[in-house]
């Protein structure tokens, strides 16, 4: 199974890159494409109303709407049930006030967005090609970086937590056995909740970022020849870079006759910082004299160069 | 009233025995506590204003954090008075 992920600035047709690309590839495959976009314009595009659920477009084509709210709400909610289920005592409290605020918390949605995507990966293996469409650049590097910022902060507190561990041993060892009224406190990393939590969640950001790294990821730039596209690509290709993301394909959409001279300047510049192949996809002349019809001239097979 | 003796004898050895190994740990659990303190500072540090990790594994951790909050609370509350919690430590009186 292939995973590509068609990023870039808003505005710069992303989407219908990406719709184009997945009924291109549905032809021969089995495809699924998931908007994970808090603007979605994924219904739009194909003429269907999607409301948070997988909906078949063709026996070969899939779509899917990631609703962000909704994703934050279901993991705080599995959290209370694991605070409840720990403290028995917190029941009579009405816990679901207190969580209500952390959905705004910041991380929470980068968070919920993850593991959105980690979902689709894990229980949608049938597919030939998960396509997602990504919302703009700050927030999708975001989300990207989550897992090994998340890694990187997992491993500083698994070391204060085994030297915790260690002074809780120690103590056990020198004072025996405590009274009754004294909680003995787990000392073996085994039995230490905290630790076997961090370690289950290192594990799935280690296990989403070996796919995010790995050779079937692909990730896609979409830009227009502009200034701020420009400007916008090259941080995001600088991002990509640090989080060590196959950057594997870029498109120059939006180009005209007019705007072919800029689209060059645009191109060399961004691979200059990048060397991939690049597809063009030229804006409809059909559109452009006043006569209608499609928006896009969009190349037969968008990707093949991939 | 020989027994009782020497059960007393026994309990007041216990007691001095005890007593021997709670001074011999005292420091590590200050330093224990000091640990699980910043354990907790690191998770939870943005409502102090420190860097703090991604908001999701102070949630995640929160139902396995009572005893490092209630630290970190009792550290708060001896804030303002840290040269008697230094002669506690050291066992000034």
């Amino acid at each position: 199974m292939r995973i590509l992920f068609f990023t870039g600035k808003g505005g710069v047709g992303k989407s219908t890159m990406a719709a184009a690309a997945a009924w291109q590839l549905s032809k021969k495959n089995r495809v699924l494409i998931v908007s994970i976009d808090p603007a979605h314009s994924l219904g739009d595009i194909f003429g269907v109303t999607l409301k948070n659920s997988k909906s078949r477009f063709t026996d070969t084509l899939h779509l899917k709407e990631i609703d962000l709210h909704k994703l934050s709400k279901e993991y705080l909610q599995r959290e209370i049930n694991v605070l409840s289920n720990t403290y028995r005592y917190l029941r009579t409290l009405n816990l679901d006030r207190y969580f209500s605020v952390l959905k705004y918390s910041p991380g929470i949605e980068e968070y919920a967005l993850l593991t959105g995507i980690e979902e689709t990966i894990r229980d949608e293996g049938n597919f030939d090609y998960i396509i997602f469409d990504t919302p703009p650049t700050g927030l999708t590097l975001r989300f990207l970086a989550l897992p090994r910022v998340t890694i990187t902060w997992i491993d500083r507190l698994i070391q204060i937590r085994q030297k915790i561990l260690e002074k809780r041993y120690t103590i056990h060892r020198i004072r025996g056995v405590l009274s009754k009224e004294e909680t003995l406190l787990s000392y073996n990393e085994g039995d230490d909740d905290v630790l076997k939590r961090l370690r289950t969640l290192k594990d799935n950001s280690q296990a989403l970022n070996t796919i995010l790294q790995g050779e079937d990821c692909t990730i896609v730039l979409v830009f227009n020849p502009d200034i701020l596209s420009l400007k916008e690509s090259q941080r995001l290709i600088e991002g990509l870079e640090d989080l060590e993301l196959p950057l594997r394909l870029l498109i120059d959409n939006k180009l005209t006759e007019e705007n072919i001279e800029a689209a060059e300047r645009v191109e060399r510049d961004i691979r200059n910082r990048k060397d991939v192949p690049l597809e063009r996809v030229f804006l409809s002349k059909a559109l452009l004299d006043n006569k209608g019809g499609r928006l896009y001239d969009i190349p037969e097979d968008i990707i093949s160069k991939l | 009233m020989g027994f009782s003796i020497l059960s007393f004898l026994r309990h007041i050895f216990s007691g001095l025995h005890a007593s021997q190994r709670e001074n011999a740990v005292a420091l590590t659990i200050v330093e224990m506590q000091e640990l699980e303190n910043i354990f907790a500072l690191l998770l939870l540090g943005s409502f102090v204003g420190l860097p703090s990790p991604p908001t999701f594994l102070a949630v995640e951790l929160l139902p396995f954090m009572e005893k490092e909050l209630r630290i970190l609370n009792r550290r708060a509350k001896d804030a303002d008075d840290m040269l008697a919690e230094m002669c506690g430590v050291l066992g000034i009186d």
